[in-house]
């Protein structure tokens, strides 16, 4: 998913539906473009003119949907957005003190002290230079960023079947596993055949970045680095390197497997950026800067596509209520649409069937002290090769009393089901238990928490649907295409499941074709 | 994989209420097909052309019944008039009298069905659900599953009906002849079940997974009961058997 060959299958297929604009703004999206065409893609949107009046009703309130209110209002739409959850935001959800964790059949209020540092983002938390969109909304509407800690050589790895089980920084994972892999190729028997390959020049600079890239001594061997920090010595004495780990232990690690380069994956990177004070800070300056209604509590009960519109059925307080609207966007998960009397064509059916729905989850723990700075630790995140994957320190409200550190984001299918199905006070317990294999004292520190499991949350029952390209080749160009006037949107339409990027994207997508469609109707009314 | 493309049929039952169809669609209607578009090009050509193509749709706000507010959750997996999603693995609720209904509910807060360490994981998913209500809450729930018309969702399940009617022969004496059921014997009906889920449960109680916990004697005779399926192609062969009972007058 994350290979550069499918990235270039991605743009050939825009290309297809979309000629060499669309090619090119993606590009922009995926960051492949030259940096000084980064700028924000701008809705295609054009304001509707001679008294045209449309309507459009938006089902959910997520970003997608937000989005769009505010981009079709600015040019002159009617919209009205119907929500089913008590919230709007969907998977944007940023826990703070008192929130209502809306599980299924476990409830949980948020016991996190009430201080403006203590929150996690269960949903969406980082945001790489990239994702245009989600910078150009910020920016426009006003929402401030900060740095996101997203890799932080300090942290930890720790790993059950490694250097039994005792944690070691990344860093010194990392110089290790790079002193001993250079030094392995330097000493290779094969050294002829690299000789007969380059010139001399270029053979001796090839040992130079060998020696480099792994920090070897002279004659190419690995004693230890620097980089992997020191045993002893300070500032004002002599410092001794640190005997290198076993390398049979390295690789007995999973670290090396994904976690070592996650920095440098398609959508993440070293530093990224945050919302100030919780992601949905934006969904909330989205619904401050949007006039059209927005019910909440009001869950769809039937679709009804024709030819002249759209009927929507939503059932408010225990009453049905029927709107209708010229279109319909629709950012409900596929896989309840399923449940949603419809009149979808089969085919269309049939793909939202086909949508495949992630299972994620999050546990946010209050810490009565900030004892990873202590260790020298500043935001980012810590590898376990326990089932809470991984431990995420706050990448704001330094050196303040207390701390929300992201106990676990578990992203193995089973094993968040298998967490899903403890009672939420067993969830923290499994949770503090592991995260004691990094932190000794970690339990002594933990004053309450909440978990999210995504597979289990009211009106979501799963997130980010992470299809493979294969399934994806099957049903995608018929979820992006319209059923009659009903376009889907969100992050399920996305390549990039699970992106803020990704959900506007689609919105964007999906503004292109309703402008297109809205001045072909115009003309052919005129 | 899951899928929802086949054709429902129109149903009814001997009790006469009637089963739904699906929005009223036909085989015909899905044959009949849907200029589907392969890209943005093709599609904006579309967009003019699709007119008359829709499907015909009954549902008006009037004759649609809406949950209540504190039972809202229970369609969200459950679907709009507790027809059942497969993709959540809900099975259709609006065939269950109201007495079974209430019966399963209770099942799952005495830990008959789905308890702690069950591999009935679907189940599991309903436990807590159940388990959060109380007498008045299981009152309501089934108040709401007996409100609803009944429906019976689309077969998925492939099968050999003439193979199948063999062996239900076993389960004619409690579930009837029709797949009615039986509420003097405590069997819940069959007929218009969500076929995946029938065949979930009869694998369940022929793992254990059901019909193993002591003090729930009927889980434990239909537990029993299921020695006569063999095989998965038994299970399947009489689910084949239930939905084309359900799809003939």
């Amino acid at each position: 998913m994350n290979n550069p060959v499918s990235r270039r299958q991605f743009l050939s297929r825009v290309g297809a539906v979309g000629g060499s604009a669309a090619v090119y703004q993606a590009a922009i999206g995926l960051g492949l473009a030259p940096a000084a065409s980064l700028a924000a893609p701008r809705a295609r949107l054009d304001a509707l003119t001679g008294g045209q009046r449309r309507s459009v009703v938006i089902l959910g309130a997520g970003i997608s949907g937000l989005a769009c209110a505010y981009e079709l209002e600015r040019a002159g739409y009617d919209c009205t957005i119907i929500e089913a959850s008590h919230r709007i935001g969907g998977r944007v959800l940023t826990i703070r003190a008192g929130d209502l964790v809306d599980e299924m059949g476990n409830q949980q209020i948020c016991g996190f002290d009430d201080h403006p540092s203590l929150y996690f983002n269960a949903g969406p938390a980082r945001i790489p230079a990239h994702h245009r969109l989600m910078h150009h909304y910020c920016k426009t509407l006003g929402v401030p960023l900060e740095v996101f800690v997203n890799e932080n050589y300090h942290a930890w790895v720790q790993e059950p079947n490694a250097f039994g089980g005792k944690p070691v920084r990344m860093r010194e994972f990392m110089a290790d596993a790079r002193g001993f892999m250079t030094e392995l190729i330097a000493k290779s028997p094969n050294r002829a055949e690299f000789e007969a390959t380059f010139s001399a020049a270029d053979a001796e600079r090839l040992f130079e970045f060998l020696r480099s890239y792994g920090d070897l001594d002279a004659k190419g061997r690995y004693r230890g680095s620097g980089r992997a920090g020191y045993a002893s010595g300070g500032w004002l004495e002599a410092s001794t390197l640190k005997t290198p780990l076993d390398f049979k232990q390295l690789l007995n690690a999973k670290f090396w497997r994904e976690a070592m380069h996650w920095g440098e994956l398609s959508d993440q990177a070293a530093p990224m950026m945050q919302v100030v004070g919780g992601s949905d800070n934006l969904i909330k300056s989205f619904a401050a800067q949007i006039k059209s209604s927005i019910l909440t509590q009001a869950p769809v009960q039937a679709i009804n596509l024709a030819e002249d519109g759209v009927t929507v059925i939503y059932n408010q307080r225990g009453e049905n209520k029927a709107i209708r609207a010229d279109y319909c966007l629709n950012n409900i998960p596929a896989h309840l649409l399923a449940g949603i009397h419809n009149n979808f064509p089969a085919p269309y059916f049939a793909a939202l069937g086909l949508v495949d729905w992630g299972k994620l989850m999050k546990i946010g723990l209050q810490m009565s002290k900030r004892f990873w700075e202590d260790e020298g630790i500043y935001g980012g995140i810590s590898w376990t090769g326990q089932e809470i994957e991984q431990i995420w320190y706050p990448s704001h409200g330094y050196n303040g009393a207390k701390g929300v550190v992201l106990g676990a984001y578990i992203f193995e299918e089973e094993t968040t089901e298998a967490f899903a199905r403890l009672t939420p006070a067993e969830r923290l317990q499994r949770a503090i238990e592991q995260g004691a294999a990094i932190h000794p004292k970690y339990a002594s520190y933990v004053e309450n928490g909440v978990s999210v499991p995504w597979n289990r949350m009211n009106h979501m029952m799963g997130c980010g649907s992470f299809g493979t390209d294969e399934d994806r080749k099957r049903w995608f160009k018929t979820l992006q295409g319209p059923a009659g006037r009903h376009y889907l949107m969100g992050d399920q339409i996305s390549y990039h499941p699970g992106w803020q990027e990704g959900a506007l994207s689609s919105a964007h997508f999906v503004l292109a074709q309703l402008n297109e469609r809205a001045k072909t109707e115009a003309g052919g009314h005129a | 994989m899951r899928s929802l493309r086949r054709p429902p049929r129109v149903m009814s039952t001997k009790r006469g209420s009637g089963l739904r169809s699906e929005f009223g669609r036909t085989l015909d209607d899905t044959k009949r097909g849907f200029p589907f578009p392969a890209g943005l090009g093709q599609r904006l050509i579309c967009l003019l052309s699709f007119a008359a193509a829709w499907m015909p749709f009954a549902h008006a706000e009037e004759n649609l019944v809406a949950a209540p507010p504190e039972l809202n959750h229970c369609a969200v997996c459950h679907g709009v008039e507790l027809r059942g999603n497969p993709l959540v693995d809900a099975p259709n609720l609006s065939v269950l009298p109201p007495w079974y209904a209430q019966r399963q509910l209770e099942s799952y807060q005495d830990g008959w069905r789905a308890p702690a360490g069950s591999p009935d994981l679907a189940g599991r998913e309903m436990q807590p659900m159940a388990a959060a209500l109380d007498a008045d809450g299981i009152r309501a729930a089934t108040a709401y599953v007996a409100s609803v018309p009944k429906y019976a969702p689309p077969p998925s399940v492939q099968g050999d009906a003439a193979r199948g009617e063999g062996l239900y022969r076993t389960c004619i004496a409690c579930h009837g002849e029709r797949g009615q059921g039986n509420e003097s014997l405590s069997s819940p009906p069959l007929a218009g079940q969500s076929d995946w889920y029938l065949v979930r449960q009869l694998e369940n109680y022929r793992s254990g997974a059901r019909g193993g916990v002591p003090g729930d004697l009927w889980g434990i005779q239909m537990r029993a009961s299921t020695a006569v399926l063999q095989s998965d192609a038994d299970v399947r062969d009489v689910v084949a058997y239930i939905n084309s009972m359900s799809a003939t007058p």
